[in-house]
């Protein structure tokens, strides 16, 4: 693609609306946690009841349809949005009426039934998450097709990681990985977690959110 | 007299030179004493070193730079701000002080923790009186550096202008006599030996960002650490300030 062409595609074409497509996960046990990495959750069998979660993450602009005052860069509509606390995710799962999803909900999501260690499978992808930079550089949600649970849901490997309902000690624990060329998904595994305290905002912390299947 | 702060061709040819000279005759005395000491130790230049005393908490430096003395320095504000002025560094040692443990991260792998006395960037701006338009501040340095961090960064709790590291004056290596402390950012974002703090209202990028892949926002990613009083030991960090 001409660059021309590729910029009139990135930043004219409208943003499609994200986050109210959702993939249905059905109930049934997977593993959770991994015992060879110590800063992950033990490994157990966990059943849990169907549920549904956004395919993506959620984006500035759909952020700004329910907080008219967050702004970001032109062309970024489609980024996900980041630099929000915990309270500020929850609240817009809330008024869309969604919520965001556990720990346990978000790792079943990425791994599916087979315990496997990235949203595709158990290998890296041999092409680097983000060459050459040391930074984190956010692209529209759902650029990589290769980062895709087995359920289809999109970005749980690589753009950013993500707050959950979950927490431990006035920490909420977020989940995910990140574009980054030191990190070459080393970092981005299914059952990597990371507690950060519900008031922090960072660049590199957004959200998606969850819906019980009743 | 020799200009503080400002690099000459003439001053780095002479600070480089002495850097050889000191490093043929540590050469000369063998392998045991080589590296008791940095490089810049007895010399009228601080530069990068992790040797001597600096194995415990790593220097770097843009370039090499003269020592700033201490009488002659002041700290210049400049830009979009009401009030230019300049700040000696008895009247910056006035303001308000408080102190705060904080690990120094670098983008480089390795993290070491001081105790940091300063006070805050918010403290200048009753007497400067910024712009509604000024957006950041550009901290210019002795070694030529420049590093950009916006308002909003400045005005965190935790982030300092710091004049003290563990109970004492600033040395040359860590910055003497005014450095930023910003312990949710990587170390390039943490300017040393300021002169000058220039309000600019638009996003500019640093030194650092300009020629190398780094990050001009320079938060600290969801990574490992690898600290240098823990013998590097590898560590998992969630980003953000870094807290043990």
């Amino acid at each position: 693609m001409k660059p021309l062409a590729l910029f009139a595609f990135l930043v004219l074409v409208p943003s499609p609306a994200y986050s109210s497509e959702m993939v249905e996960v059905p109930a049934g046990e997977f593993e959770m946690g991994n015992n060879a990495d110590r800063y992950a959750l033990p490994k157990k069998t966990l059943r849990l009841g169907a549920f549904s979660i956004d395919r993506f993450e959620v984006t500035n602009k759909e952020f700004q349809q329910q907080f008219s005052n967050h702004s970001f860069w032109k062309g970024s509509g489609a980024h996900p949005v980041t630099n929000i606390t915990w309270d500020q995710a929850k609240t817009y799962c809330e008024q869309v009426g969604k919520r965001l999803p556990t720990e346990e909900e978000w790792e079943k999501s990425a791994r599916g039934t087979d315990a496997r260690l990235y949203p595709w499978g158990n290998e890296p992808l041999h092409k680097k998450p983000h060459p050459f930079y040391s930074g984190i550089i956010k692209r529209k949600v759902g650029l990589n097709k290769k980062d895709t649970s087995p359920y289809g849901v999109r970005d749980m490997a690589g753009s950013v990681w993500e707050w959950t309902e979950s927490g431990k000690n006035g920490e909420k624990v977020a989940r995910g990985g990140l574009w980054n060329h030191h990190l070459d998904y080393e970092y981005g595994k299914t059952f990597d977690r990371n507690l950060i305290a519900p008031s922090e905002r960072f660049i590199f912390l957004g959200f998606r959110c969850a819906k019980s299947e009743n | 007299m020799r200009q503080i702060g400002k690099l000459t061709r003439r001053i780095f040819l002479q600070g480089g030179l002495a850097t050889v000279a000191l490093l043929l005759w540590n050469g000369f005395r063998g392998p045991t004493k080589a590296w008791a000491a940095d490089p810049f130790s007895g010399t009228d230049f601080v530069g990068k070193t992790r040797e001597g005393k600096h194995s415990s908490f790593y220097i770097n430096f843009w370039k090499p730079m003269r020592r700033i003395n201490p009488e002659t320095w002041t700290l210049k504000i400049s830009g979009l701000c009401e009030t230019s002025k300049t700040f000696t560094l008895g009247e910056l040692r006035a303001l308000p002080m408080r102190s705060q443990s904080s690990r120094l991260k670098c983008v480089e792998c390795w993290s070491a923790r001081a105790e940091w006395g300063g006070f805050s960037p918010k403290e200048l701006e009753p007497m400067v009186r910024p712009h509604a338009s000024a957006q950041g501040v550009v901290f210019h340095c002795g070694d030529e550096y420049k590093e950009y961090l916006p308002l909003e960064a400045l005005h965190q709790d935790r982030v300092l202008l710091a004049h003290t590291m563990n109970g004492a004056p600033l040395s040359d290596a860590h910055g003497f006599p005014l450095r930023l402390i910003a312990p949710a950012k990587y170390g390039y974002k943490n300017p040393k030996a300021i002169l000058e703090m220039e309000y600019v209202d638009e996003q500019q990028v640093g030194t650092w960002s300009k020629i190398g892949p780094y990050s001009p926002d320079g938060t600290i990613l969801p990574g490992w650490d690898h600290p240098l009083e823990y013998g590097k030991e590898a560590r998992r960090i969630p980003g953000g300030e870094i807290t043990y």
